[in-house]
Parts: C-alpha cells; structure tokens; sequence
C-alpha cells in the first residue's frame, strides 16, 4: 500500500454503488474510506429511501438515478438484484465505467454473456466480486498445492452453507434461483483458480427441505474438472436461525500424497453473551473484501500488481460460476449429471 | 438358557468378536475356525478355546454361528449354517454381490432361523443418539445430511481391503456403516451418485464422494477415503427444517495423551480416546443374542443388510457410468 500512497496526490479513483440491495454493498462501501487515493463518490439506489440512509450511514452522497451517479465517476460497484446486474453494466459501460458485479454475475448465459460484450465494445473492464480469492487462507491454500504439499489432487469435499438470507433472495424472479445460484459460484471460483482447471459435468440434487417453498435451498453439487479432479460442493442454505455464525467457506482436498483443508472463517472467538439469546462466533480474521476493493481500485487506476498471486476475477470467471450454478438446476431437473 | 458360539473367520473382527462373546455369561464360545489354521489356532489359545480344522464340525458343534471371513466368502458360510440349523450374525457388508444376499435371505427364510447383519454402527453411542435425536423430531423434518468416515488404508489379513473384488474399495467396506445408519435414519434410498477414486482392481488408495437422495425428499452427502494422512475421523451434520445437530469425533474426544520425546523437538506422537464403558461389538452381540431368547427379530434385518449393500454397489456403479443410479 506505500505504493500507493505514493500516488496519492495525482490519483484519485472516483468509485459509484449501483444499488444495495445486496447486502455487500455495505462492506464494499465500507472499505473505500481505507484505501487512498480512492473516494466513495455516491449511492445510486432505485429504493430511494435506501440510498439516502445509506449514504448518510457512509458519508457520502445519495444520487437521484444510476446515470447521474455514473458521470461522476470512473467506475462502479453493482449490488443489485441478480437479475438486474445485466441492465445495470450495460448502463455503466456505456457510460464509459468499468465496473465490479456482485455474484452471481448472471442468472443466465446469455446476460452474461451480453455484460462480457458491451464492457468489451465499450473498452471498459469488467470484475466480479469474488473476494473469497483474496483470503490469506485461501491464498496460502492455493500456494501449498501448486507446491505440489499433498502431490496431485483427487477430490474436493467443499462447502458454502449459510443461513437463509431471505428478502430477494428467495424471490426467483429476482434471484434467478435459491441456495444453488446464490452459494454455488465463490467455492467453484477457488476451484477453478486454484487449479487452473475447468468444470465439465455437473451433477446436483436440490431440494427445498429448509423451508418446504419454491426454491431451491438444499442443493449438493458434484462438478468434475477437466483435470480429473471430482468435487462436492454443498451450497445449502441449511444453517439454523439459531445457529452462531452465518455460514461457512471450507474446502477439503485428498491428493495422492496427502489432504489440505481450509476453513476459510475459522479464525473466531466464541462469545457467549447473556445479552443475546445464543452463542455467537466473532471473526478476527482479515477482511478480504478490503483486498478486494483494493484490486478493483488498482486496476481502475492501472497500477494493479500483475504479478500478484490472486488477480480479480473477471467477467469470463464470473460467467464459468454461474454456468456451473445454471447446469446444476437442469441436472437436478434430469436426475443425471450435465455435460458442459 | 445359554449359547454356544463359534466364529468363523479369525481376523480382525473375529478377534474382536471373542472378547466380546466372552464376556457374556450365557455364552459358551466353543471354538473358532479359519482356512490359515495357524491364525485360528493363536486366537483359539488368546481366547481359551478349541481351533476347528473343520468348519463342518465347528458348525455342528455350536448354536450360533458368528460368520467373520472377507465379505466374499459370507453366503456360503453363513447359508451353510443356516441350511444346519443355526442362527447366524454375519459381518458387514452381508455379501459381495446382491445375489450372494438373496441367497442368504432365502436360506434364512427357508430355515426359520435368525440372520443378523452386524452392522455394528447401530450400537455406537454417537451414531445411536444422533438418531434418536432425529427421530425425536429435534431438528424437525431432515433435510440435508453430510457424514464423514476414513483415515489411512486398513492392511487386513493377506491385504484383502485391497482387492476391490473381495472388499469393494471404501464405497462397500467402510462407507456401508453409513449407508446403513442413513437408510437407519432416513428411510430408503430412492437413487445414487458418487464419485470414486477407483471401481475396480488392487488399491489401497481409495477416496468417494457420494450423494444419496431419499424417499423421504432427504439428501445426503456422504465421504469415504483410505487417503487421509491426517488419521480417522467420524462426523455427522445432520440439517432439518426445525434445527442442525453436529458430531465431530476429533472434537468429542474427552481424553488425549501426549508423551514428550526427547530425541526430537517436534512432534510426539499424539494420542486421543473417546472411551466408552459399554463396547458396542459387545452391544451388537448381546442385542442378537437377547433376541433369540426373546424369540423376536433383531433390529438389524436381513433385508437391512441388503439394502446397504445394494446402496455401495450403486455408488460404485455410478462412479463406474458416470450417471446416477436409481434403486
């Protein structure tokens, strides 16, 4: 970061929320004011109401629409809906800003791959906001098998539970899916980049057993990578409300000369308060979507490390997620696995 | 009214199977047998008991046959038994092959007397309370269930675990233990994927990931290895619509020894223990047992036994086709 404190004075990368209906956008915003050379210029939220309360909560300005934010900006942060995440990149690369997307990028191919085109037409870069890259667990993780600590991997055991986070979420119309679209994406990303390798079947039961509705909410995932590697992936929303922490991140990997776990949150102290009604975990681990927004900040500016060992995940990582999510809803439906 | 028992087969469970019959007041053991007489002949002098050079004889001798032998060669011993006349517990898995357990649920039928599948798990405190708990309604309607079973590779007598032929890899040896506890909890299985490290052929290296769906509308995600160099565990995570209940053995150990070396300033070897005071080999048997006294079903069926197996079979097929498979 002292690199960057160099360029304080002549850089300053003007940084736009487009929606917070994703419950990042807090967090995202939140890391702005720690990162020099970077300024949180506004919230543009088509909840009015939200956009103001917000950008009191963060000290900045609440905009009347999208466009007005986007030409004070260089770029922008989108935490919309899903299904609105195409309408909104399309509106910022047009506008000539690149922009980071909340995950799932798409809820079908074919906005992603309409999101992919016009920042490329446009020549504005496109993210999407896989921060689970930046964790010093996952990088340390990922470093440790390309060392070759547990020789050649066999099989991934991985899971990304969590509570139900309810509101839009479980409305498909604007999710695109349940527990599957929402929980399949961050662990199939760290698979990918740690691996170099890329899914080509997909397997998946799904099934609404949580709250017996019309989502998806208990969903296990085995996707197979063209490296002969076999992966589960648990994406279930399957933590109770009375449960101490909101979910989890693991991966368990069994090599021909060894195993290697992570748990990617497991850096917690347990806190047992008579004020609350349950235990509750309190994490100290580092905030990786502070290291997140920072990369963003940096590629905006230019000035990103290339030789980094994580990069931000593009456009083309964010799509081959959400197609792993989007084949494991046609393999349930078929009871077989999915070719991809 | 007593018992008495021979065990065939002289292995590792048969060993464990005589201290546990032994303890047993109303339990004569009689004698073991084994093909490698040597080895039935150790574990007749560890137990106090006569080495049979014939299965025959020691079949004719006892009232209940206690069939331990690498899962192939189960049919044929225990329907011999039965075809004699006597009770039989028989290891997991029931059999090798589907068949070998139709042939031995009709042999049961045909003589009347009671087959019991030893799928010991039923018995062990953890595994029995994690179900009573389910089927108490304190998670409400299960959803979502995730076990774990496996460490390093098992050398067996002539390494047997390794002949995917006679054992079946980690899908049919270990994992039927779950297999069987899920069905046990979950009701019946309705199909099957699974990914495995190997289907066939001489490995010790095994490692499955296995999806079950239920009848039920349950699911569960089930892991196997040999390949786990950090050493065996057990868990359970079991989600329903009302609450999680979660089982880890490597935190539930309430006893851990470490003895410090001197020629080293690293690691010593690190010993933990969940003891128990009631040994569920010993439970297992003493249920048959108090069974046939009682002149009533054990809890374990013949058709229980079956339907894990056709369970591991499945996961092995599936991993073998690349498709789920249906039961």
């Amino acid at each position: 970061m002292s690199r960057k404190n160099e360029k304080d004075k002549t850089l300053s990368v003007r940084i736009g929320i487009l929606s917070f209906a994703h419950m990042h956008a807090a967090s995202y915003a939140g890391s702005l004011p720690h990162i020099p050379g970077a300024t949180l210029v506004g919230i543009a939220d088509e909840d009015r109401d939200r956009a103001t309360r917000m950008a009191t909560q963060f000290g900045t300005t609440a905009y009347p629409s999208y466009e007005a934010l986007l030409a004070d900006v260089d770029a922008v942060v989108i935490c919309s809906e899903n299904v609105h995440h195409r309408r909104l990149t399309e509106l910022a690369a047009k506008a000539q800003k690149h922009v980071l997307c909340e995950k799932p990028l798409a809820t079908t191919l074919e906005d992603a791959d309409a999101m992919i085109a016009i920042c490329a037409e446009n020549g504005v870069k496109l993210f999407t906001a896989f921060p689970c890259r930046f964790h010093p667990a996952y990088k340390r993780l990922k470093a440790a098998t390309q060392e070759g600590a547990i020789g050649q991997i066999i099989g991934a055991n991985t899971t990304n539970q969590g509570q139900c986070p309810g509101g839009w979420f479980i409305d498909k119309k604007m999710s695109g899916g349940g527990a599957a679209i929402d929980h399949t994406v961050h662990v199939t990303d760290l698979l990918r980049d740690m691996m170099g390798a890329e899914p080509v079947e997909v397997y998946a039961e799904l099934t609404n057993g949580m709250a017996h509705s019309d989502y998806d909410d208990c969903a296990l995932i085995t996707i197979t990578f063209d490296n002969g590697v076999f992966a589960t992936l648990d994406a279930s929303w399957s933590r109770p409300k009375s449960f101490w922490t909101w979910g989890n991140v693991k991966i368990a990997l069994t090599g021909t000369e060894g195993v290697a776990s992570m748990d990617m949150f497991a850096q917690n102290h347990v806190v047992f308060s008579d004020v609350a009604e349950r235990p509750s975990l309190h994490n100290w681990g580092d905030n990786m979507d502070l290291e997140m927004i920072q990369a963003f900040v940096d590629a905006v500016a230019g000035t990103q490390d290339l030789n980094a060992p994580v990069s931000l995940a593009t456009g083309e990582d964010g799509r081959a997620a959400a197609r792993v999510a989007l084949a494991a809803y046609r393999a349930a439906e078929t009871g077989q696995p999915v070719t991809l | 009214m007593g018992f008495r028992v021979g065990i065939i087969g002289a292995g590792t469970m048969g060993q464990v199977h005589s201290r546990a019959w032994r303890r047993m007041p109303d339990i004569e053991l009689i004698g073991v047998y084994d093909i490698d007489a040597t080895r039935a002949s150790r574990i007749a002098a560890d137990s106090g008991v006569t080495a049979f050079s014939s299965f025959e004889e020691l079949v004719n001798t006892v009232d209940i046959v206690d069939v331990c032998v690498p899962t192939p060669f189960h049919a044929e011993y225990a329907i011999f038994a039965l075809e004699a006349d006597k009770d039989v517990v028989c290891e997991k898995p029931m059999g090798r092959t589907l068949e070998e357990c139709d042939r031995m649920i009709a042999a049961a039928e045909a003589s009347g007397k009671t087959l019991m599948p030893a799928q010991v798990l039923r018995f062990f405190p953890e595994f029995q309370s994690t179900h009573d708990l389910i089927r108490k309604g304190a998670i409400g309607a299960p959803a979502v269930v995730r076990t774990h079973r496996g460490g390093g590779f098992p050398r067996g007598v002539n390494n047997w675990f390794a002949d995917f032929a006679q054992s079946g890899g980690v899908s049919l040896d270990i994992l039927i233990h779950d297999f069987d506890w899920l069905r046990w909890t979950l009701g019946d299985v309705e199909r099957v994927y699974a990914k495995t490290r190997h289907t066939d052929g001489i490995h010790e290296d095994d490692y499955v990931l296995a999806t079950l769906r239920f009848k039920s509308g349950a699911i569960a995600h089930v892991e196997g290895t040999w390949m786990d160099a950090a050493g065996y565990y057990t868990s359970i995570e079991a989600a329903g619509d009302n609450g999680l209940i979660h089982y880890d053995s490597r935190e539930t150990a309430p006893l851990r020894v470490a003895r410090r070396r001197h020629d080293s300033s690293s690691g010593a070897g690190i010993h933990s223990e969940s003891p128990v005071s009631a040994d569920p080999y010993y439970l297992e048997l003493r249920h048959f047992v108090d069974c046939l006294t009682a002149g009533v079903a054990p809890m374990i069926t013949p058709e229980d036994g079956r339907a894990a197996v056709a369970i591991g079979l499945a996961a092995l097929e599936s991993s073998r086709i690349g498709k789920s498979v249906s039961l």
